[in-house]
């Protein structure tokens, strides 16, 4: 009777643990159907469905993040950012902005512009235009993505610049490119913390450019 | 009846053992393995480790394995033998360490890697893992703009057989190679060697001297290359590094070499420590096994607050 149960205890501890890997095992699975990794489809997949309603509803006005991020940076980043429960990470924050273009940088292949969200003509943020993005603040402001679900760490950083391939695809291609400086643009995208006295530097997940 | 009960009693006693938090009294043994402390960086590892154990009570073993996975096993012999309550773990292969990693567990000890990772998980309780890919992609990107996206460079790739050295060079080129002006004219491995990178630059140079810049896959490469360019008169080419060394501290501060990226070594080390004497003293592990660290790009404007792996703030 002891015996049948601890043979209970440790089949259910055994079907416990065998539960949890099914579901990676299953992903695994799906991943070696699908054939080699391919993180451009992982982001083409969860781009509509989950990484715009997640970035929609978690954006806050830019003026807003700025503010709470300069009283208290760790406060700031619970309330509008994500960072890995564990390593070094800063905080990437997740934004809207609505401004004014004030400079233009389009020579580089890493264009950008700067734009002014509080009518002082001054810059309060750096939005990236392509081709070329830097960084990996998209994938970096997920926080339904994790290191610890990918083989290594080229696969990790694979997937946060198709990130990037996707936008400049998808998005900023179709930019207009010249005169810039004074029109308006709305977006909505992510940044790490930035340096001090550096503007923080936004990969847009929403972009337009207005008169 | 007499059978089950005794299996109970034992079943007992290994949860007991697993589950139950050990005090952790001074004779507690740590063994710290990383590869060859004749660089600095795994010195800094292994120093940085060392200083936490003792800080925290625990003797320590400082072994190195010279990225030789057989010595490694051996040396994790030697950990199980002297009865270590953990192995902090700097692996000579992500593939090769696993085997080795999982003997330790067998043993009952529990390995915190730090550094490099290995090809699976759940053997380590931790992976600590130095973001080589997103600081190869920092240091490309202060290559490109130092090089103003145009002209034509050489990569000095590091030791075939050691994964950051392909990492780098895969970060590099992801981004490198967005930019069509770039052009690589030469690609050669100098096996992390200063010497050796100083002869293949000599060389590199006889057959392209119209270089502009060099991007190495670790800074005693840098060392190297910079020191054959100024020797060939041509000490404004621009070289980038990668590991934030006081060799190229120092280099970045005389004009030298432009810019290296800062890998934490010595926090990193220590925070392995930390979850190492969490896991044996409370039992804990950590929430997620594998943590990155990410890499800060040094250059002329920060290199002076850099000291021995680690960025004042």
């Amino acid at each position: 009777m002891r015996l049948k149960a601890a043979a209970v205890i440790l089949l259910a501890s055994a079907l416990g643990l065998t539960g949890c890997k099914l579901v990676k095992t299953a992903d695994k699975d799906r991943e070696a159907e699908a054939g080699a990794f391919d993180p451009d489809k992982l982001v083409a997949e969860m781009w509509d469905g989950k990484v715009i309603p997640y970035l929609e509803q978690r954006a806050a006005p830019l003026r807003d993040v700025l503010a709470a991020t300069a009283a208290d940076p760790d406060a700031a980043g619970q309330k509008h950012g994500y960072k890995a429960k564990q390593g070094n990470a800063p905080w990437t924050f997740i934004a809207k902005v609505d401004g004014t273009i004030v400079a233009e940088e389009t020579a580089s292949r890493a264009a950008y512009v700067d734009v002014d969200v509080d009518g002082d003509a001054k810059a309060d943020v750096r939005v990236a235009i392509g081709p070329a993005i830097r960084g990996t603040a998209l994938r970096d402001s997920l926080d339904f993505v994790d290191f610890n679900a990918f083989k290594n760490q080229i696969e990790w950083a694979q997937f946060g610049k198709s990130f990037n391939t996707h936008v400049n695809a998808t998005l900023l291609e179709t930019l207009p490119r010249e005169n810039l400086t004074g029109k308006r643009l709305t977006a909505t995208g992510a940044y790490p913390l930035p340096a001090k006295g550096q503007l923080p530097q936004m990969v847009p997940a929403a972009v337009t450019v207005g008169d | 009846m007499n059978i089950t009960r005794r299996l109970i009693t034992v079943g007992f006693a290994a949860v007991l053992a697993a589950g139950v938090a050990m005090p952790a009294f001074a004779a507690d043994l740590i063994a710290i393995i990383t590869p060859s402390h004749d660089n600095p960086f795994f010195k800094a590892e292994a120093v940085g480790a060392e200083a936490k154990a003792k800080e925290l009570g625990y003797e320590t073993l400082v072994l190195v394995h010279d990225d030789d996975a057989n010595k490694q096993s051996q040396l994790i012999d030697t950990a199980i033998g002297r009865g270590a309550k953990a192995i902090i773990l700097d692996n000579a292969g992500a593939d090769a360490s696993v085997a080795a990693v999982q003997k330790a567990k067998d043993a009952g000890i529990p390995s915190f890697l730090i550094d490099r990772e290995i090809n699976a998980s759940g053997v380590a309780v931790s992976q600590i893992v130095s973001n080589n890919y997103q600081g190869a992609q920092l240091g490309a990107e202060e290559f490109v703009k130092l090089m103003g996206e145009k002209g034509n460079y050489v990569e000095l790739v590091g030791k075939e057989s050691d994964t950051n050295a392909g990492i780098r060079s895969k970060g590099y080129h992801d981004v490198i190679d967005e930019y069509p002006d770039l052009k690589m004219v030469a690609q050669q491995s100098a096996n992390w060697s200063q010497t050796e990178a100083y002869s293949k630059m000599e060389t590199i140079l006889q057959a392209n001297p119209d270089i502009q810049g060099v991007i190495a896959g670790n800074d005693t490469m840098a060392m190297g290359a910079i020191a054959a360019l100024q020797a060939a008169g041509k000490g404004d080419v621009i070289v980038v590094g990668f590991d934030g060394s006081n060799d190229v501290r120092d280099s970045i501060k005389s004009g030298g070499i432009k810019a290296t990226v800062l890998q934490p070594a010595y926090a990193q080390a220590q925070m392995a420590v930390e979850q190492a004497h969490d896991y044996i003293a409370n039992g804990k592990t950590p929430a997620e096994e594998k943590q990155l660290m990410d890499c800060v790009l040094i250059n002329a404007d920060n290199a002076d607050k850099l000291e021995t792996f680690a960025l004042a703030d």
